[in-house]
């Protein structure tokens, strides 16, 4: 990933900022800087709900060389408090102990790791809440 | 006919598979001339050439069109078209609008992709990632693998499909492709390979997705009045309708995990340009690059109701001359998918069938026939509508 566009997401990917419409309330993530239902310019950054539950999740064991090192790893679609839905990874929990209906929090975790003197990449991903 | 009237008049493709000896224009150039002599014309009179492929860069080189064209020692537009893995059917769909437009008459579409240029299958897993929502899906650890995965869970969940329903999906595909020279797979794989296959992302198997191969498919499209002027008498395929939609990029910004909304909207469109229904087809070429794909596929096209695809596969309904014959050519599963190559190699397994030349994979009735080509997870689908047409001089 470049740098820049690690740059211009970081507030996103670091802290799960989103927009909300002051006009007719609709939320998205990512960012926009106009509302993507009514068109109107009239919006604000806020921060995602942190907790959601497990719409529908997977295992994933082959992708881009960057992210090997953490495979297998379980990701699904969480859909936040807030009704924001959300694709991210599922750790620090057993896969065969997932469940869909799951309820999980947002935590910063490394994403990616561009070999050894390459840039690390940070993001969300879900933990099982107690 | 009348003007507006669009037919295929050559259709020619190289073997879908490993062709470490041959560059992608070698390959794009070879399907090209092929098609050129089946339509039995000087190449010359083709006006323009569209090229469908994902892959920009491979070999390093940006325009694969450019040296396609200065192999054929021709010098006409060509423009490459990318709509990821449905590049060729996305290329097809603007030779037929430069047709009925009226500003060309005879139009070229090439396909083509090389994908066993990439040794590391890291590196495929980072090209099929820009067909999905490369920064939020991708960039957050899911591939395409496991998109579809999330989408055979939600189909398995909400309709009761069960793993041996997805399964026959490709054992099918595979008998189908038996019968195809041009497939990458020539060869039948029983049920139970697929069901004690390891699970690459669950629920789906490592003998389950169709493979990233390389090859090249080509098209000659003409309007009526070319076709009056230059052809003999001839049984040839008429483009009746032409359907296209997009959903979002992403899965989880998507109401429904169960149908590709895009995939139904090109199809009613498609079948409303080309004044037929669901129920007119006889023979089509869906995108099955992992098992739900065809199961999706079956319900959006309207060839069966919502949630009894599964069901349809079980009864046998899918297969040649039963109530529609899904993937005769073997599907992307048995042909191979080199992307852009695939759009296109889809219509010429409906063009053969049409026009009777499909050989040991020959459909008893072929009236009407119909190709569905999508990108990634479905955030962009081309559905096309074929009939025959007999043409007198």
């Amino acid at each position: 990933m470049e740098p820049p566009k690690i740059w211009r997401e970081k507030r996103q990917r670091y802290l799960g900022i989103g927009v909300k419409c002051l006009d007719c309330d609709y939320k998205a993530f990512p960012l926009t800087s106009f509302c993507p239902s009514c068109g109107s310019g009239n919006v604000q950054e806020y921060k995602l709900a942190e907790k959601g539950r497990i719409i529908q999740f997977t295992q994933v064991n082959q992708t881009s060389n960057d992210m090997m090192a953490n495979v297998p790893y379980a990701i699904g679609i969480i859909e936040l408090e807030d009704g924001i839905k959300v694709t991210g990874q599922i750790v620090d929990i057993d896969y065969s102990l997932i469940e869909i209906g799951m309820p999980v929090r947002m935590v910063l975790r490394v994403l990616s790791k561009d070999g050894t003197e390459g840039l690390i990449k940070y993001g969300f991903k879900f933990i099982p809440v107690d | 006919m009348n003007n507006e009237d669009v037919f295929i008049i050559g259709h020619g493709m190289t073997k879908f598979g490993e062709h470490f000896d041959k560059s992608p224009s070698s390959l794009a150039s070879q399907a090209l001339m092929e098609t050129v002599t089946n339509a039995q014309l000087e190449k010359e009179l083709i006006q323009s050439i569209f090229f469908g492929s994902l892959v920009t860069n491979t070999n390093s080189q940006a325009s694969v069109g450019a040296s396609c064209i200065r192999e054929c020692n021709l010098s006409i537009p060509l423009t490459r078209i990318e709509a990821g893995t449905a590049s060729g059917a996305a290329a097809f769909q603007q030779a037929f609008q430069g047709i009925r437009s009226g500003l060309f008459d005879c139009i070229a579409v090439v396909g083509v992709e090389k994908l066993s240029d990439f040794v590391n299958s890291s590196t495929i897993e980072k090209i099929l990632g820009t067909t999905i929502d490369y920064s939020w899906e991708f960039e957050m650890g899911a591939t395409l693998t496991s998109l579809y995965a999330l989408l055979t869970k939600a189909h398995m969940k909400e309709y009761q499909t069960t793993l041996e329903q997805l399964a026959l999906v490709p054992e099918k595909n595979h008998r189908n492709g038996v019968n195809n020279k041009n497939a990458q797979f020539q060869k039948e794989i029983p049920l139970e390979r697929f069901l004690s296959a390891k699970r690459i992302s669950e629920p789906i198997g490592r003998f389950d997705p169709a493979t990233h191969c390389d090859g090249a498919s080509a098209l000659i499209l003409a309007s009526s009045e070319f076709v009056s002027n230059n052809l003999k008498s001839n049984d040839l395929t008429e483009v009746l309708g032409l359907g296209h939609a997009s959903d979002h990029l992403a899965l989880h910004h998507r109401e429904s995990l169960t149908a590709l909304s895009a995939t139904q909207i090109a199809a009613k469109n498609a079948y409303d340009m080309a004044g037929i229904s669901s129920a007119d087809i006889n023979v089509a070429e869906v995108h099955d690059s992992y098992p739900i794909g065809e199961i999706l596929a079956i319900e959006d096209l309207g060839f069966f109701p919502k949630g009894e695809g599964g069901l349809a596969v079980e009864e046998g309904k899918t297969k040649i001359n039963s109530e529609v014959s899904i993937n005769t050519s073997g599907g992307l599963k048995s042909r191979g998918d080199p992307f852009g190559a695939t759009g296109i190699a889809q219509i010429i397994e409906i063009v053969e069938q049409l026009t009777g030349q499909a050989d040991k994979r020959q459909v008893d009735d072929h009236n009407f026939g119909l190709t569905q080509n999508v990108l990634g997870t479905g955030a962009m689908a081309y559905v096309n509508v074929f009939g025959k047409k007999e043409v007198k001089k």
